[in-house]
């Protein structure tokens, strides 16, 4: 394996278990789902009726006490919080 | 049957909506004091648990509502900390005048924001739940109810949820319906643990979190902050579901059997004081 493809394999592992934690986080304030439903590619914004004010907020503050991370104002975004994968790629970038 | 007593108690500025349960024989006091804002709500549910179960144990229990909230008197308006503060002691300085037995604080969440040195010294003991001693980011997480507001009434101007209005001759901020005075958010952000001095009284500090996983450091920070100021302090890991957060209504029954047991502690402390030595922090 090459340095290039381990760096990639690397991405692609931090990016799975960043995923799997935001979905853990997702999973306790919203809990009236299965857990099948989430995944990478769910939609949350505007796709979900829980995820409102509040529950956006609260996510907020329990991603930058898990991930250690200072979220901006101008984060709070429809397309940073579009889906489960939007917010993966937001956590990376600030970590 | 639960001895219950519901009241107006006179507080500093006017009527504080108190509910009481004494048991036939008190064997010490416990005051909740309500978190703030939303998180009042969040939590009213399991105060009353709390409440039930601490009668329970020879507790008497006192659940009552911040000036200009809920259903005590006056308005939001009108509120600010230092007359929360007078009105936490009014009540301590009223149970130590009619009772000799130890008087303890629940403080939920951004409770913690209101305690003072002289609150400390009032009290035998404090019960902290996932305390949140950071005044600067819990009125930055309030702000940002606002934010969020906004963005999904999809709505790119001022929103009601986020504005600056008159009243009288005061500038008054609205968040999320809560209207208030501005100088309240600057006297609530600038509450810090620095802020206390050394308290060594019983401290109980039930923190959420999972076998699994590690404290955050910002969790940590705070929990090593209080064990420098307060020799006593033990600290209750708690595996359940953080109640409060949740967009459905949860009982975090592992947090409530955990409080349950420290609750007994409570009402018979000399038979546990060599428990209590014995280990300082216990797990699920």
């Amino acid at each position: 394996m090459t340095s290039a493809q381990a760096h990639e394999q690397t991405l692609e592992q931090k990016n799975k278990q960043t995923t799997a934690q935001l979905i853990k986080l997702l999973i306790a304030i919203i809990p009236n789902y299965d857990d099948d439903f989430w995944h990478a590619e769910t939609e949350l914004f505007g796709a979900i009726a829980e995820f409102d004010s509040m529950a956006l907020v609260t996510l907020i503050g329990e991603m930058e006490d898990y991930f250690d991370i200072t979220l901006d104002d101008d984060d709070i975004s429809a397309e940073n919080f579009a889906s489960v994968a939007s917010l993966t790629e937001l956590v990376l970038e600030r970590n | 049957m639960i001895s219950t007593k519901v009241e107006f108690y006179q507080g500093t500025k006017g009527p504080l909506f108190r509910i009481i349960r004494t048991p036939e024989k008190v064997l010490a006091h416990l005051i909740f004091i309500a978190p703030l804002f939303e998180q009042a709500n969040q939590t009213r549910h399991h105060i009353t648990r709390s409440a039930i179960n601490a009668y329970q144990q020879g507790l008497q229990s006192f659940v009552f509502d911040h000036y200009g909230t809920g259903d005590s008197g006056g308005e939001l308006t009108e509120a600010n900390l230092a007359l929360w503060q007078q009105d936490i002691l009014l009540q301590l300085a009223d149970i130590a005048a009619h009772s000799t037995q130890a008087i303890y604080l629940s403080l939920p969440l951004s409770a913690v924001l209101l305690l003072s040195n002289e609150i400390l010294r009032q009290v035998d003991g404090v019960l902290l739940q996932q305390p949140d001693f950071n005044g600067k980011r819990f009125v930055q997480q309030f702000k940002r109810l606002a934010l969020a507001a906004q963005l999904t009434k999809n709505n790119s101007t001022e929103s009601d949820d986020f504005k600056h209005g008159e009243l009288s001759e005061q500038p008054l901020i609205d968040i999320a319906g809560y209207q208030m005075q501005p100088s309240l958010l600057d006297a609530l952000a600038g509450q810090n643990l620095n802020k206390l001095a050394d308290f060594h009284i019983d401290c109980y500090w039930f923190e959420w979190q999972s076998p699994s996983e590690e404290l955050s450091l910002s969790r940590l920070k705070q929990q090593q902050g209080v064990e420098h100021k307060n020799s006593k302090l033990r600290v209750e890991q708690v595996d359940d579901v953080k109640f409060w957060q949740s967009t459905e209504l949860q009982i975090a029954q592992a947090f409530l059997r955990k409080e349950l047991r420290v609750f007994s502690k409570l009402a018979f402390p000399q038979s546990n004081s060599a428990k209590l030595l014995s280990s300082k922090t216990e797990t699920n």
